[in-house]
């Protein structure tokens, strides 16, 4: 009987508790009231929203995406400009990469819509300017997200608001918008964020922090994305795959609205001048002005992303670190990795031609490798590193290999011998070998004391881990990180995805679009006079601000873009091989000749038409059948 | 202790034979879809390569967007695919060297032939070679079916390959870069639209280099500058290349 009174008194315990109302807030889960209602909770916010922008930085893979909380990530030399023939990679072709990843982040777009909605109910607790910071950032990056949508797919669905994710299927599933008004929205939000954000560093304001959006980058992004919708507009007019997708204006831009667009990239352009400048510090030394411009922190970065050492396989973001110092030089500088992409020949032309042939047809001799540089331009030195350049001590030496004699023209010798339909890089005879040509696989091996490869040589045996082009790249690599502090994941310098110099490069292309000259000249000429080059006069043509772009960006992941966007990537890529520098040394002369030759792998590049827009991802389509029609030639 | 483990396994195994029960009941794609590339002009198969043209299929009997499918063409000009699910689909060809055409709905069911006729954009007539030591020469006059509207008209390339298939996708580059030191290709440039000197002109690619005592296949390849910028071909020849 007893016991039935405690079973009686904590059954009704239970119902007694049972009534209490459940919706009461969970503790593991942090709303959103918590989060916009303190400073360090909104800017949490939006540190996650940089941490997923679509930024091609050091880890992006053109195939492979941005790579968060990937462990290929240390594979930099999957990048974009080894598919585009401005370095010779690990891809086997540009069709490897071309049709993107299936890119789709309307994810993060509702990140970014969220704040952007419901951040202004909480205005009370901030300043006005505060608040309009934080607004103008999250435009800023909500229409960076799209851009990187834009210049992939053309037109996409424009959403602004925050979706009820109980609303009807029909209802959530948006159409496509036109590309033309994609980029107007764009444009709409860059404006939004240069209006709402505050001056950095005058009238009290802070200064620009690192790693985040300032009223000015706004517009410089303004200003390539609508240099990206003028040069669609102009040059996507004339070269298109025709489809359903064109004709509802999903894809291409009406040729009128050009110079619409072409205003508007220099407008953006010229609000950014005097707030940032072109680095000179390490002037007078040119070579290591340039170099140093993407290693030290100076006023040319409008917009960067940064790095610490933290375990990228730990942390699930992009904040881990880099791997560039173990990719992308020779593994005898590094402390682990390799290197599988190389700088080609291609690109060290844009600077013109290299004197390595005699007026009379015999290749040029030098006395030392390191020879081939003298006289080149700084920004060219400060880019690549050619033979006979060191890096932590260690010289890069890459040979081809080894003419014990040599006599006549480059010419005929690559019809005699290098040219010869057997793969000569497959085959090494060795230094014991009868022949004249000799080439090695192993670094040691020696002909009367001299390497026949090089260390840093083109060594079959290792397949691609030692140069194709006879160059390395020199970019953005930290020469002053001991070799043991280049191992994988090591890296931490940032990524400078925004600098002046592009600024002045999208304002000189805009103003020569649209006649003004004189304001094209002036631009290129302050990039030449920083790079060490000769001045360009009034003659110069649409093609010397291309040939600018190109030298000045190369190796930043632009190129693949330009060439899109100026609709010559089928012409540029058609059948294209890219070619190598290679050294030679000449037993008898003890001098060493350069020749132009394929890179040792001889891959050939090609670029379909129907690559100016990649394919709209198949599981969003099998989702949204409001996205049809697929890009043309889908 | 040792019984109830074994007890436990037991009912594991029979819990994960049962979770394999469910088969898939749907026929597989055991249907044939076959047919040729008929060249509108010789009435033959179209000359082509492999992927040089492509039938794009979409199933019409499920969804209104489907996604497309391919079948590539093969060297011989015909196509076959001996996998696919039977059904209502609309059929055409696409991304090769001929004019649109329109699509044609077709039941696929069993093993369904069909032959699509095209016109090409240009015929290789003429075509001639001679060969000399390590130097081959392909001559060859061009003929376009249709004029009007015809894309700019590129180059014609030599293609040469050890083996008989060869064309754009299959050849020893070597032998068609005429000169390392640029970069160029031996190739007959045109780069302007049909007229009537193209049609009188006898153009001429030669290919040197060839080594003594092989065997080598080659053909010329004609491309207009189209969305898809693929190549009308000649046939293929052999060459032997007799020893030294």
């Amino acid at each position: 009987m007893k016991q039935l009174k405690y079973i009686i008194a904590i059954a009704a315990a239970y119902f007694l508790a049972s009534c209490h109302k459940l919706n009461v807030p969970p503790l593991n889960i942090i709303s959103e009231d918590q989060v916009f209602s303190s400073a360090n909770g909104v800017q949490a916010y939006l540190a996650n929203i940089y941490t997923f922008l679509p930024m091609e930085d050091f880890v992006y893979e053109p195939n492979g995406g941005f790579m968060t909380g990937n462990g290929g990530r240390w594979q930099c030399f999957y990048q974009m400009d080894a598919i585009d023939g401005e370095m010779a990679g690990p891809y086997g072709g540009t069709g490897d990469a071309a049709q993107g990843f299936g890119f789709w982040p309307y994810d993060r777009i509702r990140v970014i819509n969220i704040l952007l909605a419901d951040l202004p109910k909480y205005a009370n607790l901030y300043s006005q300017a505060q608040l309009n910071e934080w607004l103008g950032e999250a435009y800023f990056c909500r229409a960076y997200t799209y851009f990187a949508l834009v210049k992939r797919y053309g037109g996409v669905p424009i959403v602004n608001t925050v979706a009820d994710p109980n609303a009807t299927p029909a209802s959530l599933q948006v159409p496509r918008d036109k590309e033309e008004d994609v980029y107007n929205f764009i444009g709409s939000d860059f404006d939004s964020a240069y209006a709402l954000m505050w001056a950095p560093g005058v009238a009290g304001n802070p200064g620009i922090q690192l790693g985040a959006a300032n009223k000015y980058a706004a517009m410089a992004y303004k200003s390539r994305a609508m240099l990206f919708a003028a040069t669609i507009a102009k040059y996507g007019a004339a070269n298109y795959v025709d489809g359903p997708a064109r004709a509802a204006g999903f894809v291409g831009i009406p040729a009128a609205d050009a110079n619409k667009f072409f205003q508007a990239s220099y407008d953006a352009a010229k609000l950014v001048e005097g707030n940032f400048s072109l680095y000179t510090g390490g002037y007078p030394d040119k070579v290591q002005n340039y170099v140093d411009l993407f290693l030290k922190p100076n006023n040319e970065w409008i917009f960067i992303r940064q790095y610490t050492l933290s375990d990228p396989n730990v942390n699930n973001d992009n904040a881990g670190p880099h791997s560039w110092d173990a990719t992308m030089t020779c593994r005898i500088m590094t402390g682990d990795g390799l290197s599988r992409t190389y700088p080609d020949l291609d690109y060290v032309e844009r600077y013109g031609s290299l004197p390595i042939v005699n007026a009379d047809g015999t290749p040029t001799r030098f006395n030392n490798l390191s020879d081939i540089t003298i006289g080149l331009e700084p920004r060219l030195q400060g880019t690549i590193y050619f033979t006979g350049n060191t890096l932590r001590g260690v010289t890069f030496d890459q040979q081809r290999g080894i003419y014990k004699t040599f006599t006549g023209s480059a010419a005929q010798e690559l019809s005699d011998n290098l040219n010869s339909p057997n793969d000569v890089y497959a085959q090494y005879p060795d230094t014991n070998s009868s022949a004249n040509l000799i080439f090695a696989s192993d670094p040691n091996s020696t002909y009367r004391n001299h390497r026949v490869i090089g260390r840093a040589g083109f060594n079959p045996s290792t397949g691609d881990d030692n140069t194709r082009t006879g160059f390395y790249l020199r970019k953005y690599v930290n020469y002053n990180a001991a070799a043991s502090a280049c191992g994988l994941y090591q890296s931490t310098q940032s990524y400078v995805d925004m600098r002046y110099a592009e600024v002045l490069l999208n304002r000189a292309e805009a103003a020569y679009e649209l006649g003004m000259t004189g304001d094209a000249l002036a631009d290129i000429n302050q990039i030449r006079d920083r790079a060490g080059a000769v001045e360009a006069t009034a003659s110069m043509t649409l093609d010397t601000i291309r040939n600018e772009r190109d030298k000045e960006l190369g190796f930043e992941h632009q190129y693949w873009w330009d060439i899109r966007r100026w609709r010559i990537a089928d012409q540029v890529l058609d059948n294209r091989k890219l070619y190598g520098l290679m050294p030679y040394y000449i037993a008898t002369e003890n001098k060493y000749i350069f020749i132009k030759q394929i890179e040792t792998f001889q891959r050939t590049y090609t670029f379909q038409k129907l690559w100016y827009y990649e394919p709209l991802p198949g599981g969003e389509l099998g989702k949204n059948p409001n996205l049809y029609p697929n890009n043309p030639g889908y | 202790m040792n019984n109830s483990i074994k007890l436990l396994f037991a009912a594991f195994a029979v819990l994960a034979a049962a979770s394999c029960a469910k088969t898939d009941n749907y026929a597989a794609p055991n249907s044939t879809f076959q047919g040729n590339f008929i060249d509108s002009v010789t009435g033959q198969n179209l000359l082509t390569e492999t992927g040089g043209a492509q039938l794009m299929l979409k199933q019409l009997s499920w969804s209104s967007t489907p996604d497309p499918y391919y079948i590539p063409a093969k060297p011989d000009g015909s196509f076959e695919d001996t996998r696919i699910f039977s059904g209502n689909y609309s059929v055409i060809p696409t991304q090769g060297a001929f004019w649109p055409t329109d699509s044609i709905v077709k039941q696929i069911s069993g093993n369904t032939t069909v032959n699509f006729t095209v016109t090409p954009y240009l015929e290789i007539t003429n075509f001639n070679h001679t060969q000399d030591a390590d130097s081959l020469v392909m001559t060859c006059q061009l003929s376009a079916p249709r004029t009007d509207g015809l894309p700019e008209i590129l180059e014609i390339w030599p293609f040469v390959n050890s083996t008989e298939y060869v064309g754009s996708g299959a050849y020893i580059s070597n032998f068609t870069i005429s000169d390392q030191s640029n970069g160029s290709y031996n190739l007959a440039p045109i780069n302007t639209t049909w007229n009537a000197t193209i049609a009188a002109t006898t153009y001429k690619c030669v290919v040197h280099g060839l080594i003594a005592g092989r065997t080598y296949y080659a053909r010329l390849g004609v491309r207009v500058n189209d969305s898809y910028k693929k190549y009308n071909f000649s046939p293929v020849i052999e060459v032997d290349v007799p020893t030294k």
